[in-house]
């Protein structure tokens, strides 16, 4: 197994990082209760992938096909800033524009891809593709990984108080609207970057199941961010490690471990209530 | 007293929707002030445009320097899912003196061990937000308030959802903290029965009317008849107020007609009883 695993290590690195980067920024996805923004940023970011391939398959933009990030993260920074500004849609529920734009995204991406001339072949690109995952995508995944880590870490008390209670933290002097747009921004960037190798399921599992593992485990924010790294690295690990001698989809499995963890914690949430 | 905060013909309200025209009065320091309405009245428009975070469509509010402000805000305004622990929320109170991008240094955390002893909950550092009751909530809310040494202290509807244990608790803290430290308090609250009996003065906010003054003057059943629109009785019972809407047998018969807004400018000083 170890040997058939290690024929993939590079595939795994980037998964890690993959998992590592959606781990932390999916407790305040999950505490933020925009779970569902994640999803929808995940899906215009398949839609900018879907985009620069039926683009290509047209002939207008041929660069594109190879590199399909930088339309994916130009529709996800719109929706950053559609999403991270809150204005201007008072009428409409929040959750309900979340649920448009995702439905929309989703369905143009396919509807794109089915007219793609090299679509068939690329589809894989909004299913996404680990195991296709090279050193220079490892690399590249650090490079964006690595500043919004350390702005996170540097920004802790900033994120973390515009999050929990905005109208003392602009009580205070904070500016809510530039650290809301920050902290989506940094989303959106991992998220369109995640996108391109781990597919819209996996992205959005990281973003959400390691964050719920993290609070049922920990009842401070050091102990949920930590037990939210640790499941998203381990669920990364043992699913990917099944997928390939078990010749699983390795996406799927990955989001199955996350599960079985996730209802583990949930198990010894409930035994430390009785 | 110093003038802390100053409405000068102020009309305050949201794009082209005016909430409140032409407020006229003074909070001076050491002001004890309740601001009572209903839901929607727009007494939530007042606290922003003392709290700058909205700008009045015409006239102005000036505040004095070096104003700081202690907020507690609405308890549904707080997501007590965080998995926090009493002591990292009270520290919050002191985020904007720590510097952007620095960490809470032991001396923050002493004086938010101080602001947790001095409303009486000093045993519940370490417990989880979560894990508290609605009246010990409100006290870390107020803690928090407190450690950012402020010189004004204001609560947004700090009853709100709670049993009258609690509500007595909790007006009579800040009613301590008043008295004890001369702190200037303002309160946001839909219940004047509960503030009347704590406050110096109240600013009635009603159907875009507004009215200020001493306890006494404002709790005139002429004046809470003329600003409810319906009649009004003031009895007192031990020492309390109690305001109750007089029956008149016909309510199904007799529509409710909203009274023409009525505004006042403030020409009173603070009851400093």
């Amino acid at each position: 197994m170890l040997s058939a695993v290690s024929l993939f290590r590079e595939a795994l690195y980037g998964t890690l990082v993959i998992a590592l980067a959606c781990s932390v920024l999916g407790v305040y996805v999950v505490l933020r209760r925009i779970v569902f923004v994640g999803a929808a940023l995940a899906e215009l970011s398949s839609a900018g992938i879907a985009l620069a391939l039926w683009l290509s398959g047209q002939g207008l933009v041929m660069g594109l096909t190879t590199h399909p990030i930088a339309l994916a993260l130009l529709l996800t920074i719109a929706g950053v800033l559609f999403f991270g500004s809150g204005s201007g849609r008072a009428r409409i529920p929040p959750d309900a524009t979340i649920g448009v734009t995702y439905a929309v995204a989703g369905a143009v991406g396919i509807l794109l891809i089915s007219k793609a001339a090299v679509g068939e072949a690329h589809d894989i690109f909004l299913q996404g593709n680990i195991l296709g995952i090279t050193r220079i995508d490892t690399m590249i995944l650090l490079a964006v990984a690595i500043p919004v880590l350390i702005a996170h870490t540097v920004f802790y008390k900033e994120f973390l108080f515009v999050s929990f209670d905005r109208e003392t933290a602009r009580t205070l002097g904070f500016r809510v609207g530039f650290w809301n747009l920050f902290l989506y921004l940094t989303l959106g960037l991992v998220i369109a970057f995640a996108m391109q190798f781990a597919g819209v399921m996996l992205v959005f599992n990281f973003l959400v199941l390691p964050a719920v593992t993290g609070l049922l485990l920990s009842r401070n924010m050091a102990g949920t961010f930590a037990w939210s790294i640790i499941s998203a690295l381990v669920a990364a690990i043992v699913g990917f490690s099944l997928s390939v001698p078990f010749d699983l989809p390795s996406g799927p499995a990955i989001v199955a471990v996350s599960g079985v963890i996730a209802a583990i914690a949930f198990l010894v949430r409930l035994s430390q209530r009785r | 007293m110093k003038p802390l905060v100053t409405f000068d013909h102020a009309t305050l309200g949201y794009g082209r929707r005016v909430v409140l025209r032409d407020l006229d009065f003074t909070i001076p320091e050491g002001d004890f002030l309740g601001i009572v309405g209903p839901n929607g009245a727009g007494k939530t428009t007042i606290l922003r445009a003392i709290l700058k975070t909205l700008e009045p469509l015409e006239g102005g509010v000036s505040h004095a320097p070096n104003l700081r402000y202690g907020y507690v805000p609405q308890r549904d305004q707080v997501d007590y899912n965080f998995p926090l622990k009493v002591i990292d929320v009270v520290m919050m109170g002191r985020y904007d003196r720590i510097g952007l991008g620095r960490r809470p240094k032991p001396t923050d955390r002493d004086r938010a061990c101080a602001a947790l002893e001095h409303v009486g909950i000093l045993d519940l550092a370490d417990q989880s937000l979560n894990s508290l009751s609605g009246g010990q909530r409100q006290r870390t809310l107020i803690a928090r308030a407190l450690v950012g040494e402020p010189n004004v202290l204001i609560l947004d509807e700090p009853t709100s959802g709670m049993d009258l244990v609690a509500t007595t608790q909790i007006l009579g803290l800040v009613r301590a903290l008043h008295d004890r430290d001369a702190l200037t308090v303002l309160m946001v609250s839909h219940a004047l029965n509960e503030v009347a009996n704590y406050v110096e003065r109240i600013a009635l906010v009603m159907n875009g009317g507004f009215r200020i003054g001493p306890v006494d003057e404002i709790m005139s059943p002429a004046v809470l008849s003329d600003m409810y629109g319906i009649p009004v009785e003031v009895d007192s019972f031990n020492g309390h107020r109690i305001v109750v809407a007089r029956r008149n047998g016909n309510e199904l018969d007799r529509p409710h007609v909203e009274p023409e807004p009525v505004v006042v400018e403030d020409t009173t000083e603070p009851n400093d009883a």
